[in-house]
């Protein structure tokens, strides 16, 4: 039983779902200085916040999670006391901020998901998982598999990360200056930004009322190689794993939304992918980094909550910093400057991460 | 597919007094997994690394990472505590002498699945990967996990491994658990979950069920995330004619189930 996206809501530096969209539209950025962790211990100076309260309070991520999660469940009309409802959340750094600040501060059943879908919803079965960068696809490729094995009559996706002075810290030390802004597939590109932020949806089966898009199929991979450098044979694996899973064909796809993390290595890797799985069709791309950052395990779910929006809304946000693409992306079409309509065709999204782990989502209008 | 069996399991749990090769802290991971390439790998790492050797029938000191790539194979991996001392030890470096003073060598385990990608790099397992981080219903949910990754069709083989350390900054963390049953114990071990085919000797699996029991004592001290996978792996190891029941969690958590059977196919 095919899947179908009843409701999504997103938290990024832009504001909610609907914020985001308009402010990518406009290409507008988040983009600001490192408002907590001290820059020059870390080699970092700028970052995507949400603009909230103290960025050092407590399980910011958490409270995102439930904000999306209720708003999606509230949007979805499911009710989790009278039908089958898992939570499955995905998550690259988990509360893990709460740990460095003060070891003795975090209760470890705090370092998860459940008590925050919990405090939405009355969801007994919640799974957190790490996945790095690409944990919110492989969230949402679990939470199809369960609806479409009939295990449950909807499933809540989520996924949520804040920042960590460990990441930030691994960032700036492998940078020689600190990176002014996220660049994605450009030639002056000069790394990664953190982004921050939680988005949720929920899945239920193919007979259900008026969704907001169709879940065609997620494919999985890892490289099983190298722990931090992109493997383009890794990444080919989880796209042609989707196209497999929902037999359906490269040329069935209109649009990319590019995981576009700005670093030496992950835009030509990706791009390379591209030419090799989509070279005859040339697809449009866009990429959202730098205008939210990369938000790593809720990277893939803000990339599904905007390609919701291009397919309803009928138009692509372009590549915010990008200035002159790199040589290997001469096979998709990024969108540049001014939005442009979306095909009807399939949307595919891609996200990466540490690690080698690649999640590869397709979907299209119900 | 008419169930799913086990085709393979293994416990590592250093200090324990148990029949086969002893299993070694991890410092001395060595002796299991070979020399190369275990520098900057965190000890719930070693210590899933070892299981899974030990599962794979590898001899000690015979390197696992050699092997062609199994795109089929899956790793769904289980532990809460695996990098906190990392983390915190980046803290503390880059709080006294700044980013300078951090290896890039340590950035993979700033990332809490790394344990599970660990996993994968090192015996080239290809299929989908992930570290489930639940808490103490972790172990059960990975194998609930990797059932449906079989029945999906996502991949052959699933290996299902648990692991946790008993560092400094684990073992504090821990003592704030709302729950536990015990000082944390350091262990790993792993399961290997394959489709069930007609004909063939199975361990039957079911679904993880909501299992709301007295505390769960296998014996071996509280391995948390791990703590799932150990039991269902002793089980395995030890199992009698009749079915038998796998519990973990804590009242924090919630519990989770997992009915083991000798049955054959078909």
């Amino acid at each position: 039983m095919p899947a179908l996206i009843a409701a999504s809501a997103a938290r990024t530096c832009l504001g909610d779902e609907q914020e985001t969209y308009a402010a990518l539209l406009a290409g507008r950025s988040g983009l600001g200085p490192l408002r907590h962790i001290d820059p020059d211990s870390v080699h970092v100076r700028y970052g995507y916040h949400v603009p909230d309260a103290d960025p050092e309070t407590p399980l910011r991520p958490s409270a995102w999670l439930a904000e999306c999660a209720g708003r999606a469940l509230k949007q979805s009309g499911v009710d989790p006391r009278r039908q089958r409802v898992l939570a499955v959340v995905g998550t690259g750094l988990r509360e893990l901020r709460a740990v460095e600040r003060e070891v003795g501060g975090v209760r470890t059943e705090q370092l998860h998901f459940a008590g925050a879908v919990q405090s939405v919803a009355p969801i007994a079965e919640v799974c957190t998982l790490a996945g790095a960068c690409s944990a919110g696809g492989h969230a949402l490729a679990l939470g199809q598999d369960a609806i479409e094995l009939g295990d449950a009559d909807a499933v809540l996706v989520a996924a949520a990360d804040g920042m960590t002075e460990s990441m930030l810290a691994m960032m700036g030390r492998v940078v020689d200056e600190p990176t002014d802004a996220l660049r994605p597939f450009d030639t002056g590109r000069t790394g990664v930004l953190l982004g921050e932020g939680a988005a949720a949806l929920v899945l239920v089966p193919e007979s259900s009322g008026s969704p907001l898009a169709r879940l065609v199929a997620t494919g999985l991979s890892c490289d099983a190689g190298h722990e931090t450098a992109p493997d383009v044979d890794g990444i080919c694996r989880a796209m042609r794993d989707a196209f497999d899973r929902a037999d359906r064909h490269p040329a069935d796809v209109g649009l990319v939304i590019a995981h576009g993390t700005g670093t030496a290595l992950n835009d030509p890797a990706e791009a390379t992918a591209l030419h090799r799985i989509h070279g005859a069709s040339a697809p449009l791309a866009t990429a959202l980094k730098g205008a939210i950052g990369h938000t790593s395990g809720s990277s893939a779910l803000h990339g599904v909550a905007v390609a919701i929006e291009c397919l309803r809304q009928g138009r692509i946000p372009p590549v915010v910093g990008l200035r002159e693409p790199i040589e290997e992306a001469r096979s998709v079409r990024l969108v540049r400057g001014t939005p442009v309509p979306t095909p009807r065709k399939l949307v595919q999204v891609n996200a990466f991460g540490f690690g080698g782990v690649n999640a590869v989502t397709l979907l299209e209008t119900a | 597919m008419t169930g799913v069996a086990i085709t393979g399991s293994a416990v590592y749990l250093p200090g324990a007094d148990r029949p086969g090769p002893p299993a070694y802290p991890p410092e001395l991971a060595r002796k299991v997994l070979g020399r190369k390439r275990l520098l900057f790998k965190e000890p719930a790492t070693r210590l899933a690394l070892c299981a899974v050797h030990r599962m794979l029938g590898l001899p000690d000191g015979e390197p696992g990472h050699d092997r062609p790539l199994e795109p089929r194979t899956a790793v769904v991996a289980s532990s809460n505590l695996g990098n906190v001392e990392t983390v915190a030890d980046i803290v503390r470096t880059v709080r006294a002498d700044g980013w300078r003073a951090v290896s890039p060598l340590a950035a993979p385990n700033a990332s809490s699945n790394v344990l599970a990608s660990a996993v994968a790099g090192w015996f080239r397992f290809g299929g989908p990967n992930f570290l489930v981080c639940s808490g103490a219903t972790g172990g059960l949910d990975a194998v609930a996990v990797a059932v449906r990754l079989l029945r999906a069709r996502r991949a052959d083989r699933v290996v299902v491994v648990g692991a946790e350390p008993a560092d400094e900054v684990a073992t504090a963390l821990h003592e704030r658990r709302t729950a536990q049953s015990g000082p944390l114990r350091a262990g790993a071990a792993c399961l290997s979950l394959t489709a069930a085919t007609r004909g063939v000797p199975i361990l039957r699996v079911s679904s993880p069920v909501d299992a709301p029991e007295s505390p769960p004592d296998a014996g071996f001290g509280d391995s948390y995330g791990a703590h799932g996978i150990i039991a269902a792996a002793l089980a395995v190891q030890d199992l009698p004619a009749d079915p038998v029941r796998v519990v973990c969690g804590d009242p924090a958590d919630g519990w989770r189930a997992l009915e083991l059977e000798r049955r054959s196919v078909g």
